[in-house]
């Protein structure tokens, strides 16, 4: 097995500066965490509520390091046979059936059933090969001639008994097909798995990962964030968007905004031509940053309060 | 560095941080990795590859700011500047000094040199030699303090420091004995500062014994007589034992489409395909979560419990998803959408406040059983009552304990009161007992936390 992508990431500040060139602006904490795993191999896992880039932070990493990137997203249910490989049942039934007259005249001349299973078995297991085999993401990532980036998306959603497969790919990066025998990574993947806390992840796995918590950006962090995904927005708009929805952060909401929101909200205002916030306005594209009923009718009182501290805030 | 290292490990063991060897290994690697220059880098990598979750990582933060802060002996630091300006003014007579200074007693010991130099570094390096020596990482009360700050202080030499006082003081050159004025000042700059550090290490070090100390008296201790300041602490040990017993049992019991092929239905499906096999069908298996179903006596004669017991409630409706809780005194109250809706301690105010306290009538509550819950008790569900059975000589209805016996898979009983007061009284437990599959006195966390174990354990069976 080769080390991964031996020359790239040298140190924290490179990976800043090369996630802001791809327009992720990310703290020191989740650069020290890529820069750790990068160098060590160890599996990330990513937790942290919707919408704070979990998932972005994944795809980014494979854009930087110019692999790409396979994507595995759980759910319940999911087991071996969607994430790793399967056979291709229809296939080999239907190959079974159209090769039956080759089959035939394979047994040609054979006496009693001893002999025909002997022949038989003078030819390989053809049935299960690589040709009638299905690969899914697991495998696929496992196989990747330059490595990749492996994003188990919601871990948290699949069954312990998933969770309990995984930590045999995580720790060896090798997995067991009966049929096969144990595959290696030819490179070892570099592997995010990304959690909303839905439901405690078991120790064993927690164990193999560095853990990294993505919380809601502050103020200044937000600020750049908007200013690297959406620059056409204006200075003073900007200040006030941020401000706002940080604002909207206090309350207690069913689904608190989070970046991605922030980020349609400044969109939509743009698209709006809105030069500043104003409580029309804002009423009007609340949908876009909450997604509840209830969270609207809350924030009803509010609205006034935190538009003129927003003004405030960039002021005017 | 590696010494450090194992007793930063230690430190955030005593947080309660769950460091494995492995862990600690892979620290080791990434901090090798890492390098030392950057503090706050460290810190980071600390945080990625030690904790586990959230809260853990405020705490490997909270515990890295604390141990590798190296403000011990700051405070000697500036009595010792007034010590030298005191000295220099002694000094006014450089020529008078420096002709007795071959007669007069000097200061032999190394520690005493250090002292009247003002060497800060090499005190502090001495102290943490003098503190590994004598193990003060091995600290686990706060009464083994003044222990180890002694043992640390003989280390460092003060035995011949309080000999080099002596010695200095009994001479009558007015210069040796203001020295070792100045020295006994700093002996107790010293002792002062020793103590200090050891605070300091006792409140890394021995955080978790003594929390554990504290947690096991209250698990055993009777819910009755714990008081309310240790609400929070119990909250917290019910919460930890109710995440613990639904982790075990609450796992997901649907199993679909698990490497078997079902050939029959396989076969008969493919019939219209000249047997050829192109729809595939797979065995499946279900086995159903198990239900539970709570009612917790609130009225006044457990008074001294229901808080108790509704902590549970709540700490177990956070962790399992089946599981309709009700309150009653004399009527049946579903209370899983206050559970839901507000945090716990507001919860079970609230609970207490609006449907709390009065007598306690079984009968009636069993009724609304009947009335309301029958239909969907079935052979999974689990019954589990919470209460004295004390029913102010009222109706006790036991024919509906008698067709909840029938139809539940499981009926349990937890009494707070000790079996040789089920009978006693108004108590009509004895008229109930035959009709649960289970009656036990409940009245500690441990009986609660062995009870439930017990109970889950046939639950899931």
């Amino acid at each position: 097995m080769k080390e991964l992508y031996k020359d790239k990431f040298t140190s924290v500040e490179d990976i800043q500066q090369r996630f802001e060139a791809a327009q992720y602006i990310c703290s020191e904490q989740i650069a020290t965490c890529v820069y750790i795993a990068h160098n060590l191999q160890k599996p990330v896992m990513v937790e942290g509520p919707a919408g704070v880039g979990k998932t972005e932070l994944a795809k980014t990493t494979a854009q930087i390091l110019d692999v790409p990137l396979v994507r595995l997203q759980c759910y319940e249910g999911l087991d071996e046979s969607k994430a790793l490989y399967e056979w291709k049942y229809a296939k080999q039934l239907l190959y079974t059936q159209l090769l039956k007259d080759k089959l035939s005249e394979l047994l040609e001349g054979a006496t009693g059933l001893e002999q025909s299973m002997e022949r038989i078995h003078s030819h390989d297991d053809l049935f299960f090969s690589e040709a009638f085999l299905e690969p899914r993401p697991l495998y696929k990532a496992l196989h990747e001639e330059l490595g990749c980036v492996l994003l188990i998306d919601e871990v948290d959603k699949s069954d312990p008994e998933f969770e309990a497969f995984l930590l045999e790919i995580l720790s060896e990066f090798q997995v067991s097909i009966p049929e096969l025998g144990t595959i290696k990574a030819k490179i070892k993947p570099l592997v995010f798995l990304t959690s909303n806390n839905s439901r405690e992840m078991s120790d064993a796995l927690k164990r193999r990962c560095l853990h990294l918590y993505v919380p809601y950006p502050d103020e200044k962090l937000e600020s750049r964030i908007l200013t690297s995904r959406v620059p056409e927005l204006s200075d003073t708009l900007r200040k006030e968007v941020v401000s706002f929805v940080q604002q909207v952060r206090e309350l207690d909401l069913k689904k608190v905004p989070s970046i991605s929101e922030t980020i349609d909200w400044a969109k939509t205002l743009l698209l709006l031509h809105s030069e500043q916030l104003d409580a029309a306005m804002v009423k009007q594209t609340l949908n876009v940053l909450l997604k509840f009923e209830t969270d609207i009718d809350a924030m009803g009182d509010h609205l006034r309060a935190f538009i003129n501290k927003a003004h405030k805030r960039s002021g005017r | 560095m590696q010494q450090t290292l194992e007793d930063f490990y230690k430190v955030i063991r005593a947080a309660g941080v769950n460091v494995s060897p492995s862990d600690t290994i892979e620290t080791s690697r990434t901090v090798a990795l890492i390098g030392y220059t950057d503090r706050s880098i460290l810190k980071n990598a600390f945080q990625v590859s030690l904790a586990k979750s959230e809260t853990e990582q405020d705490l490997v933060a909270e515990c890295f700011e604390q141990f590798f802060s190296f403000d011990t002996f700051s405070a000697a630091n500036d009595p010792h500047s007034n010590n030298t300006a005191a000295a220099s003014d002694e000094a006014d007579d450089p020529q008078e000094a420096k002709s007795e200074q071959s007669e007069t007693p000097q200061a032999q010991s190394e520690l005493a040199k250090m002292l009247l130099e003002g060497d800060t570094a090499s005190l502090v390096t001495e102290m943490k030699k003098a503190a590994r020596e004598v193990g003060l990482t091995d600290i686990w009360f706060f009464t083994q303090k003044s222990l180890y700050t002694q043992k640390i202080m003989q280390k460092m030499g003060l035995r011949d420091l309080q000999n080099d006082i002596a010695a200095m003081g009994k001479g009558d050159c007015p210069s040796s004995i203001a020295q070792a004025g100045e020295l006994r000042n700093a002996k107790d700059y010293l002792s002062e500062s020793v103590k200090d550090f050891v605070e300091q290490q006792l409140s890394m070090y021995g955080r978790n014994a003594t929390r554990n100390l504290r947690e096991d008296h209250l698990k055993s201790s009777k819910l009755s007589n714990i008081e309310q300041r240790d609400f929070h602490v119990m909250h917290d040990l019910v919460r930890k034992m109710a995440k613990r017993l639904s982790t075990q049992y609450s796992k997901k019991k649907k199993q679909d489409k698990r490497g078997q092929l079902d050939f029959r239905k396989t076969l008969r499906r493919n019939v219209a395909y000249d047997g050829v096999m192109f729809e595939t069908y797979w065995k499946t298996k279900y086995i159903d979560k198990p239900r539970l179903l709570v009612m917790c006596d609130i009225s006044g004669s457990v008074q001294a419990y229901a808080r108790f017991l509704l902590l549970f409630l709540h700490s177990l409706n956070d962790v399992m998803q089946r599981i309709d809780s009700y309150v009653f005194t004399g009527n049946l109250i579903p209370v899983k959408d206050i559970f839901e809706k507000y945090p716990v301690e507001q919860a079970i105010d609230k609970i207490m406040t609006d449907h709390g306290m009065g007598g306690s009538d079984y009968g009636t509550t069993l009724l609304d059983l009947d009335d309301q819950c029958m239909d969907d008790i079935d052979n999974k569900t689990t019954v589990l009552i919470l209460g004295d059975a004390r029913n102010n000589f009222l109706a006790p209805r036991t024919e509906v304990m008698q067709t909840l016996h029938l139809r539940a898979k499981r009926v349990i009983w937890l009494n707070p009161e000790p079996t040789t007061f089920w009978n006693a009284g108004d108590s009509v437990m004895y008229k109930y007992k035959p009709y649960c599959h289970m009656a036990k006195t409940c009245n500690t966390l441990d009986h609660l936390e062995r009870m439930l174990d017990d109970l889950l354990k046939a639950a899931t069976s």
